[in-house]
């Protein structure tokens, strides 16, 4: 196994969105691709309540030295992956910084508080104006809607998300430890569309 | 992923918390575990079910915590280890045995394994289990880390023989949730064979009769036992000094404290002027081990979370050890340092550092800070809880609440713990008045049924889920049947222990490994015990209401409805949409007199979302799982449901 | 005069026990419910005007509003209301026979209605045992099912509501004082909706001086008799002052004064004896069984009634001078204890149970003059 260089070490990464969107598996995907990559992983995550229909975040650490706090402390993070605009925004507000990079998924998915119009949702000009402005960097990819068309279901979105990672170049990311790594639990027709959704992923950050 | 019953002895593997608690019973060639789901334990007992066969275990989802106990002893006694996996509160439910378990001694290398959750993450307490290590009198374990998870874990077997009682090994949420790298050990090859010796001399602990009588011999025994585990524990390679040799601020701390306390350190650079204590072995402290590292310094903080259990036996050896180390400043909980409630984080630590040391730190630039924050309120609504799209629950739930409030006599429900609990908020329509311990519901209920006595005549009902019925429900059930209580059990049958990742229970016909296992049907139950029951899908609103109507008319005892419909999460359901919805947005009457928005404004099923600039309802393809229940409450039938080929 | 939502309703008249279950407000939208004769509201709505309030007998009634809609000019507030004449009457000889509590008149009027198309559907109440009811038929045949007296409230309204759903729009409706006050309210267009069309053809009004509380009447029978042998019941007219109840195998006398606390709360603030908002009024034809007292009120009533005559339906004869005079006070009577228990309520030297703030502001005194 070889070490590349991580651009900041430990790389603070949150993977943020809304209960049934994935998130856990594309952090533990992730998780295990840079464990593959000689890296020491830390996630921290929640899950059991917190899932139904609540806000989720997994906080990814990448350190070439050791195990870390699985929560990063405020302001610290390196790189936002966010299944769903808002959450983008909330993950912002406590561990953002002028440095922060963000992939952001435009799909909304409404809190039961907007559907029962007690709250406001803004509009996804608005969304991803604020996420631009605090961000160093942000990419808006529409991944729910491409998974839908193309796969058939939303859940890919998270795999998408995870290939548009790597187009980042953010970090050390391949391929072939993707396929390796979800070839263990699936099927061969499932692999293939893990990759396709992947690739696209990886090509939606590219063009 | 990582096969966790995979030798790789040396390799690093990227592990949940919960995984690497299984992979080191699995080193320490455990051979019987058995729990009760829990949040964050589950996945640990979850894991061991799928090792493979070849690898003779028994695992198994017990009815409840005190039998997972219980099952767990028996395999000890039999000479083989074991252990019990469970949440907080499942340590309260086997508290009992635990007590009489812990007098009468072990054999086999026995562990209880409690997985707290400060902060409360996801349960309805802050309970701790620590406490109970005192209480019970036997040893505590705390991991503070991935690797550590699963050395402990195999160490305290190890433990266990050596002083042939029960050990436990403590987790907490953001260590059995969390994941980092483990290098594993090796498994071990021979294969233990179950023995139960009973006919030795009666006080003989491997082969005489187990119990805790005579007491205050036995009782004795144990604390020679425990000072056995003292004089291990001195020289614990778990209990880790790092730091300068006299530092300003000695930190004592244990668990997943410790990856907060050093990423704090490291923050604020601090590592020349504080020194850390992680501890491993928690109770019994190690009096010369503290007498030394205590010794170093004048000011003390301790880190812990929740109650200061850590911080209250520190101080007690601290003062019988004042001759020798002198009058110490500590600061902790009891001080105000930090909080008594909620779990901690690196910049709670932070910020008490900051303050021990006079410091400044800013976390993020303040104009950055001030900006997202005003983002964060315009932009990123709150995201309060709801049922899953397509929940039974929901259903459930709405039939209870207009069968109420039509009902009109103020009735309400009692409630206990499993996805149902939501049922406190506008997701269950507020329906839970009152919310306790598993199966609390029913007893609850079967209390309130017996005080027409004394004026109350409101309908009473509780609510429980498929699992709990059996966890803990089936006494009360019996209770108000027994004392003829007027009340009516509404049984919430999902067809798993749904909250906790739908673990299987004895209503089902499967276990634990996946086999097949003779079920036990709640129905027939609640029957013999001697109520009277209905059941029905929750989906059919006209039949469960009917059936809950006339449930509550009749005033003569134990009333059962078995609500049966299988969770929306359930990998039955996840794979295929019964439905395909859609809203027709001709016939849709919105905000107008008539509706107002039934379905967004009170029924809020994620799935159903209102569009705002169409005036319209509109089904959200993404999150709508097609149970096609809106269907039915829609007044103007604007809501359709086309069925899924 | 402010018509409100559904949170004023529910505040003013079901808080305050004045709720008398007429169905007004039942069906026409997910949120007013009736189960076993009490009206609930299942969830809130935040609507400030809605038609539940605008129909509801009990909330502030407009009668000047009402009677130029219908008569052309101010309320009177006069005995009997508005009427063209008043009558004796019974059903006829080419209507079927039927379990008629006194003449079969209303039985007669709304079958006949329903045969020449007049209406389209029918509201009336049927009776399962003790419970009322509410039935929207379309066929003549099944009118006199729903011949026989109930004494205890039903939410029949319900079923116009109902009706209106299905899209029938010419609906005939047989209702008490209070619901006949509902319909005219739903008649008239109260919130000015532009896509408004009258969906009642022809209403028929019963004489009542109470109705009990269905719940707390259930209560009180259940400890003296078994509910299921009930075949009917009667109040013979004064000086008997009692309730009989029919079983298979004898008849039960019951004091009224026994009964009397049953009476829905919201009876004892209504004017109206003799349905005043109707088409045509039918009661009780004091010392004659077998007849009616019928006051035909609007054009339409006459028209009907003459039909009715015309085609052997209806019998139709004077009322003695006595009869009228008796009806008169009886009327009066009704509307003066209304005016003193709806000032006493406001004077607060009720008990702590029967305080009604809302009263006197919802109700006009000039009613009653």
């Amino acid at each position: 196994m070889e070490k590349t260089k991580l651009s900041f070490d430990p790389f603070n990464l949150i993977i943020t969105g809304v209960g049934g969107q994935g998130n856990v598996m594309a952090s533990r995907v992730l998780g295990n691709m840079l464990s593959h990559k000689g890296f020491h992983i830390t996630i921290g995550e929640t899950f059991g309540a917190s899932q139904r229909g609540g806000s989720v975040m997994s906080h990814v650490r990448v350190s070439s030295a050791s195990s870390l706090s699985p929560q990063i402390a405020r302001g610290q993070a390196h790189m936002i992956i966010a299944l769903e605009p808002i959450e983008a925004i909330r993950v912002l507000m406590t561990y953002g910084n002028p440095e922060v990079n963000v992939l952001c998924n435009i799909r909304p998915i409404h809190p039961v508080g907007v559907i029962s119009g007690e709250l406001d949702y803004p509009s996804l000009e608005d969304a991803k104006a604020y996420v631009t402005e605090l961000s160093k960097s942000a990419w808006f990819v529409n991944a729910t809607d491409r998974a839908m068309e193309q796969m058939g279901n939303p859940i890919f979105g998270n795999i998408i998300l995870l290939g548009a990672l790597a187009g980042t170049n953010l970090l050390p990311l391949d391929r072939d430890d993707f396929k390796m790594i979800i070839q263990g639990d699936m099927t061969q027709d499932k692999v293939k569309i893990n990759l396709d959704a992947y690739d696209m992923g990886m090509e939606m950050v590219k063009g | 992923m990582t096969r966790i019953a995979d030798d790789h002895k040396g390799t690093s593997h990227l592990l949940m918390g919960n995984e690497a608690i299984a992979r080191g019973a699995l080193e320490a060639g455990v051979s019987v575990a058995a729990g009760y789901p829990g949040t964050p334990s589950s996945e640990i007992i979850s894991t061991l079910a799928k090792v493979p066969k070849e690898h003779n275990l028994y695992v198994e989802w017990s009815t409840n915590e005190k039998v997972a106990m219980e099952v767990a002893a028996a395999a000890s006694f039999a000479g083989l280890r074991s252990m019990c996996v469970l949440k907080q509160n499942g340590v309260n439910v086997a508290a009992d045995f635990l007590l009489h378990l812990s007098g009468s001694g072990t054999r086999g290398g026995i562990i209880i394994v409690p997985c707290d959750d400060p902060g409360a993450l996801s349960s309805i307490n802050e309970g701790e289990s620590r406490h109970f290590a005192r209480l019970l009198e036997i040893p505590l374990l705390e991991p503070g880390n991935f690797q550590e998870a699963k050395d402990m874990t195999k160490w305290a077997f190890e433990l266990s023989e050596e002083i042939r009682n029960l050990v436990m090994v403590r987790s907490v949420t953001r260590l059995s949730h969390a994941s980092g790298n483990v290098i594993f050990g090796e498994l071990p090859k021979e294969a233990p064979r179950a023995f139960f010796k009973h006919d030795g001399f009666i006080l003989d602990p491997m082969e005489g009769i187990v119990v805790s009588v005579p007491v205050s011999y036995r009782h004795g025994q144990q604390h020679e036992k425990l000072k056995k585990s003292i004089e291990i524990f001195e020289t614990s390679p778990f209990n880790i000094y790092t730091g300068p040799d006299n530092p300003e601020l000695l930190i004592i701390t244990a668990s997943v404290c410790d990856l907060y306390t050093r990423e704090a350190v490291h923050i604020l650079g601090l590592q020349d002027r504080v020194g850390v204590l992680k501890l491993g072995t928690t109770w019994p402290l190690p009096p010369k081990l503290m007498e030394k590292v205590m010794g170093r310094t004048d000011k003390i903080l301790i880190i812990e979370e929740v109650i200061p259990f850590l911080e209250e036996n520190v101080k007690i050896l601290a003062s019988e050890l004042a001759p020798k180390i002198g009058i110490k400043t500590f600061f902790g909980k009891r001080d105000g340092s930090l909080p008594m409630a909620g779990e901690l984080n690196p910049d709670l630590i932070i910020s008490v550092l900051v303050k021990i040391f006079s410091m400044r730190y800013e976390s993020m630039p303040s104009s950055y800070a001030e900006k997202a924050e005003t983002y964060a309120l315009k932009a990123a609504p709150a995201r309060d809880l709801t049922f899953c799209p397509g929940c039974p629950h929901r259903a459930s739930f709405w039939s209870i609440h207009n069968v109420l409030k039509m009902d009109n006599q103020e009735g309400f429900v009692c409630g206990d713990i499993g996805c149902y609990s939501l049922a406190t908020l506008p997701t269950g329509f507020m329906s839970l008045k009152t919310m306790h311990s598993m199966g609390s519901g029913t007893g609850v209920a079967s209390g309130f049924g017996k005080l027409d006595q004394f004026g109350m005549e409101q309908p009473i009902l509780s609510v429980c889920g498929d699992s709990t019925f059996f966890h803990s429900v089936m006494p009360a059930l019996v209770n108000a049947v027994h004392h003829k209580s007027n009340i009516t059990v509404v049984v919430l049958d999902n067809s798993g222990t749904a909250m906790t990742g739908f673990q299987p229970h004895p209503g089902l016909k499967v276990d634990a490994r996946g086999n097949e296992a003779p079920n036990i049907d709640i129905q027939a139950v609640c029957e013999a015990i001697g109520a009277k029951v209905k059941t029905s899908d929750p989906f059919d609103f006209d039949g469960t209401q009917k059936a809950l109507f006339d449930l509550l008319e009749d005033k003569e005892g134990v009333k059962v409805l078995i609500l049966k419909q299988i969770c929306a999460l359930s990998p039955e359901k996840k794979e295929k949409k019964m439905f395909e919805m859609s809203v027709n947005i001709e016939e849709c009457l919105g905000q107008s007199c008539g509706c107002n928005r039934l379905c967004t404004r009170i029924f809020r099923c994620p799935g159903l979302v209102w569009d705002k600039d169409n005036q319209t309802a509109r089904i959200d393809e993404a999150i709508c799982t097609g149970c096609g229940v809106c269907a039915n409450i829609c007044p103007s039938g604007a809501i359709k449901k086309e069925e899924v080929a | 005069m402010q018509i409100s939502g559904s949170n004023e309703l529910v505040e003013q008249i079901l808080k305050n026990d004045l709720c008398v279950a007429c169905g007004a407000c039942v069906g026409l939208c997910p949120y007013f419910k009736v189960y076993r004769g009490k009206v609930a509201m299942t969830f809130p709505c935040d609507l400030t005007q809605g038609r539940c309030y605008a129909y509801c007998p009990k909330t502030e009634v407009d009668y000047d509003n009402l009677s130029q809609t219908f008569y052309g000019k101010p309320y009177q507030g006069s005995a009997l209301g508005e009427y063209r004449r008043i009558a004796a009457s019974r059903a006829g000889d080419k209507m079927i026979s039927g379990p008629f509590q006194n003449g079969g008149t209303v039985s007669a009027l709304m079958t006949l209605a329903l045969k020449t198309g007049m209406i389209d559907a029918a509201v009336l109440t049927d009776s399962d045992g003790l419970i009322p009811v509410p039935r929207l038929i379309t066929k003549e045949e099944e009118v006199v099912q729903c011949a026989s007296a109930k004494y205890v409230a039903s939410p029949t309204l319900s079923c116009v509501n109902k009706g209106v759903e299905e899209g029938y729009d010419r609906i005939g409706v047989v209702g008490t004082p209070c619901q006949m006050t509902a319909v005219a309210q739903m008649k008239c267009n109260l919130l000015d909706k532009a896509d408004f069309k009258d969906p009642i053809a022809f209403t028929v009004g019963l004489f009542c001086t109470w109705a009990l509380d269905f719940r707390t009447f259930v209560d009180f029978l259940s400890d003296r008799l078994d509910l299921s042998t009930i075949c009917s019941m009667d109040i013979p007219p004064p000086p008997a002052e009692v309730l009989i109840v029919k079983t298979a195998d004898k008849d039960i006398e019951i004091p009224l004064s026994d009964i009397r606390p049953l009476v829905l709360k919201g009876c004892s603030v209504c004017p109206d004896m003799t349905a005043e908002w109707a088409d045509v009024s039918v009661g009780a034809y004091e010392g004659k069984p077998g007849w009616n007292t019928l006051i035909i009120r609007s054009e339409k009533g006459e028209v009907m009634v003459d039909e009715a005559v015309k085609e052997g339906f209806l019998i139709v004869d004077e009322l003695p001078a006595l009869n009228l005079a008796h009806l008169i006070q009886g009327a009066d009577g009704k509307k003066r204890r209304a005016r003193e228990n709806i000032e006493k309520a406001a004077a607060g030297n009720d008990s702590e149970r029967n305080k009604q703030p809302a009263v006197t502001e919802n109700w006009k005194m000039s009613s009653f003059q």
